[in-house]
């Protein structure tokens, strides 16, 4: 199943499937492409960002960002 | 020579890594479930809001405890007694200049040079430097900023900023200086801007809190609270008028680790001593300049010129011309001297806000200028405006509930 | 011989640099520390080398002031050797500013710091081979203990550009 990263819930993982092509680069500057693999660690309420582990490591997203990468949950 | 774009490099980067890498099992390990736990809006909001009253706490009573329990005897009793016996003619202009009022028992009344200048700077603000250093510190060399900064993410989004501006926020309780030069890490000309004049205007540094927390301390939470405010309120509104963008966050939220005591105790003494280097002499010039000024009756002049605006615009005595001069060089000189100025407590609390919000400090000022003087022009439109409405309103707030 | 320290925020230059040069500028963990450049001296056999502190940077296009210093500073310094700063345990995301700054024709030499994070997280890397598919000097390092740092500045002097075009064939051995 297709769904953003805003999306998902706690603690879920997912595979990144595409990523808006403004932002490709600069979120691939902290370990975010397609074809990784993504866990949900925690989402603000509010509009707030959401963290999600990539690699081991936690990266935080603001929501504008999170809406933008279409991940797929296998 | 071959330039790749992006997607090339990438290919080529999962090549290697194929090639070379190998990801094991990874185990989730207690600082991990710490470290969730402090970016988790439940648990992670009551522990950061437990995390800055700590801050607090241990600021207040560690400054308190060196000021009040030792720098103040050792000053007023010693030191100044000492000084007013054996620096020669009492009725002398170096006399003024030095020791200050011959007829003070203790030194934030005298405000000579050797009394009140020594005192202020190294009786109130050397400990309330230390102790903000010391905690800052840890936080800095824990890991725990990036955090606070998700937390506080969707607040400053209001105000035009995003999460990571807590870091110059978080350093200007420091210093006002290094926090002007931290702002480069915000993406945009008019995050920058924002965050550069409110916290020119609003915050205020190390040094002047350990000096609020001596001269107003039954009233000093509402002082902070008022800036507060006026941070939130001020950045909505530049927020509003400025055009431009706000990105959105993104950052690293790197694993916790423990703070080395050698890392720091090495960044407390290069932070305290070069604080030292560029306060002290300018408290000491400040105490000079002051003293000249008043000597030649230039105060008493601007006072008198600029009463109707003092004390029918912001319902402050004319006298405290004298401190929004010293304020220009320091703060905590300004505050130590409204100290000495009879006034009410309202007053009192109305005054210490002007010295806050009127003027960046110098050095502060310097920064500004070396970021852009397009900016630092436009800060200071925002400051005037600021000054007149804001410190006005504080007046209409004592005359609305009767106390002015 | 002038040594530049390139990478990420966060990765450990600051305290390299702090080693190397006995220089004390800040060092904090979180992104975005150091905002201006600091220049400090070692010595190397009896040689004067220069080495250069800069802010973290995620790609050679920054995105802020800060960036804007390590890149500018880099094009200043077309002489320099560029030490790339890696953090072991985030080193695909650490390879694309190398390929980038290699592409640029730079000599370049690695050094894969925070090793004892990626060993805590089970993260196994096979330097050799990495050195032999990019063709610059790789260590691995622990800039906290100081592990590393040595060999780091032995087999930093004398490396030269490489070509991607042979990385792209090595890479297929
Ligand atoms: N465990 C471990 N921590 C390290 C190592 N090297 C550096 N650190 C820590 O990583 C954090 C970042 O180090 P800095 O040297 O400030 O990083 P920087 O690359 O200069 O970062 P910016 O100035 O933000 O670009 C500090 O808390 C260091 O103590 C290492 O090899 N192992
Ligand atoms: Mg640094």
């Amino acid at each position: 199943m297709e769904k953003k990263i805003s999306e998902m819930n706690y603690n879920e993982e997912a595979i990144v499937k595409s990523i808006d092509e403004d932002l490709k680069l600069k979120v691939a500057g902290m370990g975010i492409r397609v074809g990784k693999n993504l866990k949900m660690i925690t989402k603000h309420p509010m509009k707030g960002p959401v963290v999600v582990s990539v690699d081991g490591a936690n990266t935080s997203l603001g929501l504008g960002v999170a809406d933008k990468i279409i991940v797929e949950i296998e | 020579m071959t330039k790749l774009d992006v997607d090339e490099r990438w290919d080529l980067i999962d090549k290697i890594s194929k090639k070379t890498v190998t990801f094991g099992e990874y185990k989730h390990t207690l600082k991990d479930a710490i470290g969730e736990l402090t970016v988790k809006p439940l648990t992670g909001i009551p522990i950061a809001i437990a995390v800055l009253y700590g801050f607090w706490s241990f600021f207040s009573s560690f400054a308190g405890f060196f000021t009040d329990g030792f720098f103040v005897k050792l000053f007023d009793e010693h030191w100044l007694l000492w000084l007013q016996e054996i620096f020669p003619g009492k009725e002398s202009w170096l006399y003024y200049i030095f020791v200050g009022d011959p007829s003070a028992t203790n030194c934030f009344e005298a405000f000579g040079v050797l009394t009140s200048g020594f005192f202020v700077a190294i009786g109130v603000v050397l400990p309330a430097i230390v102790a903000f250093y010391l905690i800052l510190t840890l936080l800095e060399d824990s890991g725990y900023l990036p955090r606070l900064a998700v937390l506080i993410d969707t607040i400053l989004h209001r105000i035009g900023l995003h999460g990571y501006a807590i870091v110059p926020t978080i350093l200007s309780l420091g210093c006002n200086v290094p926090a002007v030069a931290a702002t480069r890490v915000l993406e945009t000309r008019k995050e920058r801007f924002i965050m550069m004049t409110i916290l020119a205007i609003f915050i205020p540094c190390g040094a002047q809190l350990g000096i609020m927390k001596e001269v107003i301390p039954d009233t000093m939470g509402f002082v902070i609270f008022y800036l507060f405010m006026g941070y939130l309120i001020f950045g909505f509104i530049l927020n509003k008028i400025i055009p431009g963008k706000t990105p959105e966050m993104l950052i690293d939220v790197p694993p916790y680790q423990m703070p080395t005591a050698q890392n720091v105790g090495r960044k407390l003494w290069m932070r305290t001593s070069s604080f030292f280097k560029v306060a002290l002499p300018f408290v000491l010039l400040g105490c000079v300049i002051v003293n000249v000024l008043y000597l030649t009756g230039f105060i008493a002049w601007m006072g008198d010129i600029l009463s109707p605006l003092f004390i029918g615009w912001f319902g402050v005595p004319s006298e405290t011309a004298g401190p929004l001069i010293a304020a220009f060089l320091r703060k905590d000189l300004a505050v130590a001297q409204l100290s000495a100025i009879e006034m009410t407590r309202y007053q009192m609390i109305s005054a210490v806000v002007l010295v806050s919000i009127y003027f960046p400090c110098v050095a502060t000022f310097a920064m500004m200028l070396r970021e852009g003087w397009k900016e630092l022009l436009g800060s200071i439109a925002v400051l005037a405006m600021v000054v007149t409405l804001y410190g006005g309103l504080l007046h209409l707030i004592w005359i609305l509930l009767g106390v002015a | 011989m002038k040594i530049l320290l390139m990478g990420h925020p966060n990765v450990g230059k600051s305290v390299l640099f702090n080693r190397l040069t006995g220089a004390n500028v800040i060092e904090s963990n979180y992104p975005g520390t150091t905002i201006d450049y600091t220049k400090g001296y070692m010595r190397v056999g009896g040689e004067e080398v220069e080495v250069i502190d800069v802010p973290g940077t995620f790609s050679l296009d920054p995105k802020d002031k800060a960036e804007e210093v390590a890149v500018k500073m880099l094009h200043e310094s077309r002489d320099a050797t560029v030490i790339c700063v890696i953090d072991a345990s985030k080193i695909e995301r650490g390879l694309y500013l190398v390929l980038e700054i290699v592409e640029e024709g730079y000599s370049v030499a690695i050094a894969l710091n925070m090793w004892d994070v990626a060993e805590d997280k089970n993260i196994k890397i096979d330097v050799v081979n990495l050195e032999r598919i990019l063709g610059v000097p790789v260590v691995s390092t622990t800039a906290i203990s100081g592990e590393g740092i040595k060999e780091l500045v032995s087999r930093s002097r004398g490396t030269a550009p490489v070509e991607v075009d042979d990385i792209f064939e090595r890479v297929e051995d």
